[in-house]
């Protein structure tokens, strides 16, 4: 079944498989066979060229370049995903632990965890009177779950040996944590990084709908000027910069594979 | 100088008195509304041993009869439930780099590399050591076992008999008095591990340490000991005999097989531990 399949039929298979999908795009939208006006493969492609071919510009916050909604967006997206991270680690490695931390925490955990993000919304801007850093405090919140129990899972399962071996040298408590337990759980914590950051991504586009700029204001904005087009253009650059993401932590857990 | 008044007092260098270990269930929440007594599982009862200084014991017994438990308390790394364990004339309090460990399962650290592993170990006994001193010690030690050429490898490419000399390469860094052994060849073959208990054997001539063993193997307890401590089948496991092995060293692997003292305690050891094991098979 699996043949080894060289890397050139690979690439070539890829490229007549995304031509077979603009053209039965193309035809589709042409034929009006889905609604009328549906905007067609062409299009679509030619604007998100004029997009990418001048993506900085600045006419107000309504008219921003792809490129400056979507630095804006990596913006409040890596602000709360930093903090959310330096929550997460230490609460999770505490959590790990300590059996009384676990039992303390984990019913809000819980809790807290199967909650839309977007529900926080209001909540930041009663408490924050500001659009930005509610945006910033949404993405924190998103991101804090899947780290936390990614850390704190992986220290209540560390390989019990290197506990063993760091107590039998009379190691501190801190020395433990820093040289053993941070380093055997980076696997997990990075897997939960990966999950928070991948969850992040999806969530800010839905907040900046509601906040204004950025790339999701960017989707309402072209949704009101009836431009299916460039909701499009937004939704590949969307993909393309999400999958980079992705690539940059699974880059990151390959290091940090121990097991191979 | 104390070394001098133990030697004139006594040459014991580990004393075990009356030796008990439960292990208590953890209380559930419900537990909580049901009183009564905790029950818990009692792994080895009155452990009574002494061991001295620069003495190589085994400790032999059928599997899961608290071998192990009683090594991760002489280690420190458990609290005995009664009893105390003297050492030196000191009871201990805990975990102490005067005791070097070796487990069956080497414990290396995989994100460090063979000599870093070891360099760990060196920083976290001696804190005031400089870094250059800890890497020579490291890289001493490393040549010992015969691995200084894979001072910069990860455990991951080594072989098992490779990582375990370096586990006994760490554990021997921090310059222990005495070694405790926790089954360090059973994940061996059979080549390998006659090698590692040459290796052991030289080891243990050339730097004065008591070494106490955990084995299951009736060969390997007598090719290298001074002593061997039978453990009787758990729960609540006992010492039920100590045979000292009165063989001329250096042993030879093919010629030992030859001795009849040897071959005299072999039948007392395999005699007893398949009477223990088949108390263990039947019961359970």
């Amino acid at each position: 079944m699996n043949k080894i399949i060289s890397t050139k039929a690979k690439v070539f298979v890829t490229i007549l498989s995304l031509l077979i999908f603009i053209i039965f795009w193309q035809i589709v939208a042409q034929q009006g066979l889905l609604v009328k006006n549906f905007p067609g493969s062409f299009k679509t492609i030619s604007s998100l060229i004029w997009w990418v071919s001048d993506p900085f510009f600045d006419n107000g916050p309504n008219d921003l370049g792809i490129g400056t909604n979507l630095l804006i967006s990596l913006r409040r997206v890596l602000i709360g995903y930093s903090l959310a991270v330096l929550v997460a680690v230490p609460l999770g490695v505490f959590m790990g632990m300590s059996k009384l931390a676990q039992s303390s925490l984990n019913p809000y955990v819980q809790l807290l965890k199967p909650v839309s993000p977007l529900a926080w919304l209001p909540v930041g801007l009663f408490v924050f009177r500001n659009s930005e850093i509610t945006g910033i405090f949404v993405i924190f919140i998103t991101s804090i779950w899947p780290t936390l129990i990614n850390t704190a899972f992986g220290v209540s399962s560390i390989n019990p040996d290197y506990l063993k071996v760091s107590k039998s040298l009379g190691a501190s408590k801190s020395t433990t944590i820093r040289r053993v337990i941070l380093p055997a759980i980076m696997p997990n914590i990075l897997a939960g990084m990966r999950i928070s950051m991948g969850t992040a991504w999806l969530v800010i586009v839905a907040a900046e709908m509601l906040l204004g700029t950025g790339i999701g204001y960017f989707i309402w904005n072209e949704w009101n000027n009836l431009s299916l087009e460039n909701i499009f253009v937004a939704i590949i650059i969307i993909g393309f910069t999400g999958f980079i993401l992705d690539q940059f932590f699974g880059y990151l857990q390959e290091k940090f594979d121990y097991s191979i | 100088m104390s070394k001098n008044q133990n030697s004139k007092k006594s040459n014991t260098h580990l004393k075990l008195n009356n030796i008990g270990k439960i292990f208590y269930k953890e209380k559930k929440f419900f537990d909580f509304y049901s009183k009564g007594n905790r029950s818990g599982f009692e792994a080895i009862k009155d452990i009574n041993l002494e061991i001295e200084k620069n003495k190589f014991v085994s400790i032999i017994g059928p599997s899961g009869c608290g071998k192990s438990t009683l090594l991760n308390l002489i280690a420190g790394l458990q609290t005995p439930t009664s009893g105390k364990i003297i050492i030196d004339g000191q009871a201990i309090k805990g975990p102490g780099p005067d005791r070097g460990v070796i487990f069956q399962n080497y414990a290396l650290m995989p994100w460090l590399t063979t000599i870093e592993n070891i360099q760990f170990a060196l920083n976290t006994v001696f804190p005031a050591k400089t870094n250059a001193d800890v890497k020579e010690r490291a890289r001493k030690y490393l040549r010992m076992v015969g691995l200084e050429k894979a001072s910069n490898k990860f455990p991951k490419e080594l072989s098992g008999g490779m990582k375990q000399r370096v586990a006994i390469a760490r554990a021997l860094s921090i310059n222990p008095n005495m070694l405790l052994m926790d089954e360090p060849f059973g994940a061996l073959d059979a080549l390998t591990r006659s090698y590692l208990q040459d290796e052991l054997l030289s080891i243990w001539r050339k730097n004065k340490v008591t070494v106490v063993l955990i084995t299951h193997s009736i060969e390997e307890a007598l090719l290298l000991s001074d002593k061997i401590v039978l453990m009787s089948s758990g729960p609540s496991a006992i010492i039920s005999e100590e045979i000292s092995v009165d063989l001329e060293r250096p042993r030879d692997r093919e010629k030992i097989e030859q001795d009849p003292t040897y071959l005299k305690i072999k039948m007392r050891l395999e005699k007893h531990l398949l009477r223990e094991t088949r108390a263990v098979e039947e019961v359970t």
